[in-house]
């Protein structure tokens, strides 16, 4: 079964037999994390870095933004009994239009965030794919924690 | 035949547009039209007229009372949602299909139009400019090039690619050099060809703003940067990728600045189910 992660959305899960997925990330970023030990799984895909341009919408939808969307990505998984040492963290999007520089680097800025939060709270990723000009599909097989990428007129790569 | 001559051999094949967009068009943005101009212009067209009654008297808009004629759709749903309804339906069947050449799946571009003309006729509004409903439609109808040139994408993909690579080009640029003419260009080509109005044309050739010095017409700069916002939310954004050129300059053109930008972003997330709503009725 495909458990799908829409924008501005997340999904955790504990059903070996789901697959966990999002599509077409451009400058957003796709989060995966994942608990070998007790198989759990999740991703959320947010589209900007801070919720400060705008509360009432990250009230309403906090998965729009990195520092609403990503703690509540890990304390849903640790919910399911995932713990924070196991935690494997894989990170793909964040990409940028050609010459989209500074504040206007939406996909940099996206990615910066997310760094600046796994850094004040002792976060390692272990891989990533971001950046460039390309667009990326993210996928996760909860049962075997196999992550897989696939670029827009290219074919599934696994990570 | 020179490739070229074979793509102007492809525009005349190509479906054209509904005139009854066009009439539309030249009264919707002209202040003294009234609603009766509008449902007129509407009503000489029978297929388009059962076409938005039957979508106005679909269960998504649950009116009380069934619309029996385009007055009655205008005085239930308003002028604006029923112009928007037109032209919809009028770019539809163009870009419904799917453009491989572009890595998009059927209904991707299609996505893509609806979402870029939605978003600037938002930004026109909050700009308050006075023709939204011409930038609405040139939004939506600003890659038709790409109907007709994905093929010939497709067999110089590899080429293209390249280029984007290795020379830094943008994916127009690259398509240009390859080709011998870009999505945009031959988009202006086609619109030429179905009469659309200079003003539409003119949108349509620049907006990936290859001449930077067309950043000054309002217009082209807001479809130009509802084009961007798509492609950084990851909508119709194909094997292309993002790589085409972003212009900071065209946003301090129209007063506006990252943050604007980044709130347009959050603007669409929170109003995508609406978006998804239009494309189901559609």
């Amino acid at each position: 079964m495909k458990q799908i992660v829409g924008v501005a959305d997340m999904k955790v899960s504990n059903n070996p037999a789901e697959s966990v997925i999002t599509y077409s990330l451009g400058s957003c970023i796709g989060l995966v994390v994942y608990d070998p030990a007790v198989r759990v799984g999740g991703m959320l895909h947010y589209m900007l870095p801070e919720s400060s341009i705008d509360r009432e919408k990250a009230v309403a939808r906090p998965f729009m933004f990195a520092d609403t969307g990503i703690p509540i990505l890990f304390k849903s998984a640790y919910q399911l009994g995932a713990v924070k040492s196991r935690i494997r963290i894989y990170v793909a999007g964040g990409a940028e239009i050609l010459d989209q520089k500074g504040f206007f680097n939406i996909g940099k800025r996206n990615y910066m965030a997310l760094k600046k939060m796994f850094f004040k709270n002792n976060v390692i990723i272990h891989k990533q794919d971001v950046g460039g000009n390309t667009n990326r599909t993210v996928r996760l097989e909860i049962g075997t924690g196999d992550i897989y990428v696939k670029t827009s007129g290219a074919g599934e790569v696994k990570i | 035949m020179s490739s070229l001559q074979y793509l102007l051999a492809e525009i005349q094949n190509l479906k054209p547009i509904p005139a009854v967009a066009h009439q539309l068009l030249e009264i919707v943005d002209n202040p003294g039209s009234s609603m009766e101009d509008l449902a007129n212009v509407i009503q000489y067209d029978p297929v388009m007229t059962a076409n938005v009654l039957r979508t106005c008297n679909s269960v998504y808009f649950g009116l009380k009372h069934p619309a029996e004629c385009i007055k009655d759709a205008v005085n239930m749903l308003g002028t604006d949602q029923v112009i928007e309804l037109v032209l919809l339906k009028s770019g539809a069947a163009s870009f419904s299909g799917s453009q491989e050449g572009y890595g998009l799946e059927e209904g991707e571009m299609w996505r893509y139009s609806v979402s870029s003309a939605v978003i600037a006729k938002q930004m026109a509004v909050k700009l308050g400019l006075a023709n939204k409903n011409t930038i609405f439609t040139a939004s939506l109808v600003k890659d038709i090039g790409k109907i007709i040139l994905e093929k010939y994408v497709a067999r110089s993909r590899h080429k293209i690619l390249a280029l984007v690579e290795k020379e830094n080009l943008s994916f127009r640029e690259a398509e240009k050099k390859v080709l011998g003419i870009d999505h945009a260009e031959l988009g202006a080509m086609i619109a030429k060809t179905w009469k659309f109005s200079p003003k539409m044309v003119k949108i349509i050739r620049h907006h990936h703003l290859a001449d930077e010095t067309m950043i000054k017409d309002k217009e082209v700069a807001i479809v130009y940067l509802a084009d961007c916002i798509c492609m950084m939310i990851g909508i119709g954004v194909g094997s292309d990728g993002l790589a085409y050129r972003f212009r900071d300059m065209t946003l301090r053109e129209l007063g506006l600045n990252a943050d604007d930008m980044a709130l347009m972003i959050a603007e669409y997330g929170a109003n995508m189910q609406e978006i998804e709503n239009l494309l189901n009725i559609v």
